[in-house]
């Protein structure tokens, strides 16, 4: 089996986005509470999904993929940006904010 | 082993665990939730004993497969919301309240 | 054993452990989420199967779907102050080997249905020989529409059916008002005017990309039902008493299309269900989508009707 330039670098894309997954998967079970472990999964999946995303685009070498993929992306972010906030919302508005009890 | 058979071993497991939580689930939601893994093992089932053709696995038992996904769906809301009515009318969440003989 | 027969293993026990986690789990809540994560597991596997139509569906339909509608009941079933969610369970004496009977019935099944010989002319063999002659390009389309296009009728029919069962027994109670997401927060309305119009340009996409490649009208009516739920979350739209005339026009808009021309057939001289053409195929497929979106929209939001907030 031989590898081009690009399947490499897709290759490397997609192993380095499953490795964001995996800290955002293991800040979602080691960190304490509902906000360190929103903040972990929205940040670390969101590049994780951006890496994959790019690695599946470089692979595909087609540019008609490469669009849907960032609609992905795009969708991809906008769904964990808002679950987030709501989530977190809720978590602080709730009967343990475990937060200390100032307004924004 | 092949990729179909492994998929196959793993249905008719799920389609044993579905059995055991529909029989020992008490609150109707989780017969639900035993009878949708239960109807999803079906149609992993359906489709490994299917057979392949060069492009991919039987289309007739794909579309039976999308036919019965939708219609447990469908199956699964109208339950659902017999169940809710149920609640509102008696209070209760399982079958077994009135008789008690089981 | 090649790391694509691994990687199916390791989904297969996931699949396993975590349908074990449902049953054996001690809050119902999260065997619920379980569920959830199990549904998109399978779509996993079928995409690993090699049959992205049907993984498609089931990420759309029978995990997001089905676990919207149980969450919703499970709300319902909180709000209306159910007490105890999580119940000691029955343990019958016969549970365990009845159900390791029935496992290992569908394994012995299967394994020796796996070791059939296929015939060379089975139907789904002969789908793929007539495809070119349907204009199709998507062989789960042609079944669906024109090879076994009555069964896909009267599954529009069970829709209907189940859509007309859940509204007997809505009961004459007003449909108690919703916990809706606040609005407060701006991020909210922000979804709402992005991800409205986004979902319809993707279920136009899977609509219409469905006669070639995966997708069609399953797929695309589960997208839009995401959007229904999201306006019913929100509260964009709230339940209505009644049904208005649209609202039944639109509940059977599938059914009909599909009867309407399959019948028409009869009486132009062709088989019954025969379609004159790829309008055809694009005229029911819209119809079917646009019945599947909004009967699964109202079944979510246990209503008749859905408006816009009337003052």
């Amino acid at each position: 089996m031989t590898m081009g330039l690009a399947d490499l670098i897709g290759a490397t894309l997609l192993v380095l986005g499953c490795a964001f997954y995996g800290a955002g998967t293991v800040g979602l079970l080691r960190f304490p509470d509902v906000y360190n472990r929103l903040h972990a999964l929205t940040k670390a999946d969101n590049q994780g999904l951006l890496l994959v995303c790019a690695g599946l685009a470089v692979l595909s070498g087609s540019w008609g993929v490469t669009a849907l993929l960032a609609v992905i992306w795009l969708l991809g972010l906008t769904a964990a940006a808002v679950s987030a906030h709501l989530i977190a919302r809720h978590a602080r508005h709730g009967p343990d904010p475990g937060v200390s009890a100032e307004e924004p | 082993m092949t990729s179909t058979t492994v998929y196959l071993l793993a249905a008719s497991a799920v389609f044993g665990i579905g059995v055991y939580g529909l029989i020992v689930a008490d609150h109707i939601l989780r017969k639900l939730l035993a009878l949708n893994m239960m109807g999803s093992a079906v149609f992993v089932f359906i489709l490994t004993v299917a057979g392949v053709t060069p492009e991919g696995p039987d289309p007739l038992a794909q579309a039976l497969v999308l036919t019965g996904i939708v219609i447990a769906v469908a199956a699964t809301a109208f339950a659902l919301a017999l169940m809710v009515r149920m609640f509102q009318e008696t209070g209760l969440t399982s079958l077994q309240g009135h008789d008690g003989d089981d | 054993m090649t790391i694509g027969v691994l990687v199916d293993v390791l989904l297969a026990l996931s699949l396993v452990g975590l349908s074990l986690q449902v049953v054996t789990g001690r809050a119902l809540f999260r065997d619920l989420v379980l569920f959830i994560l199990f549904g998109l597991l399978i779509a996993l596997s079928w995409a690993r199967l090699g049959a992205p139509d049907v993984a498609l569906a089931e990420a759309a339909i029978g995990a997001g779907l089905t676990g919207a509608l149980m969450l919703m009941a499970y709300r319902r079933l909180a709000a209306g102050g159910a007490a105890d969610v999580s119940p000691a369970r029955r343990r019958p004496l016969l549970a365990l080997p009845v159900a390791a009977l029935a496992g290992i019935l569908v394994a012995i099944i299967g394994l020796s249905a796996q070791g059939v010989e296929r015939v060379p002319d089975a139907a789904g063999t002969l789908v793929l020989q007539e495809l070119s002659a349907t204009g199709l390009g998507n062989p789960i389309t042609g079944v669906l529409l024109v090879f076994r296009g009555l069964d896909t009728m009267l599954e529009m029919a069970v829709l209907l059916v189940a859509l007309l069962g859940a509204w007997a027994v809505l009961g004459a109670a007003h449909p108690g008002r919703l916990h809706q997401v606040d609005r407060e927060t701006p991020l909210v309305s922000a979804l709402l005017t992005t991800v409205a119009p986004v979902t319809l340009l993707i279920a136009t996409h899977l609509l219409l990309v469905g006669t070639d490649a995966p997708g069609g009208a399953f797929q695309a009516g589960a997208v839009l039902t995401g959007c229904g739920v999201l306006l019913v979350l929100t509260g964009t739209v709230r339940p209505r008493a009644a049904a208005g005339l649209l609202t039944k026009l639109l509940a059977i808009a599938g059914l009909a299309a599909f009867a309407l021309i399959g019948v028409s057939a009869l009486a132009l001289g062709r088989a019954p269900m025969t379609l004159p053409g790829m309008w055809a195929v694009y005229l029911i497929e819209t119809a079917m989508m646009l019945s599947i979106a909004l009967t699964m929209t109202l079944l979510f939001a246990r209503s008749r009707a859905l408006g816009p907030e009337q003052r």
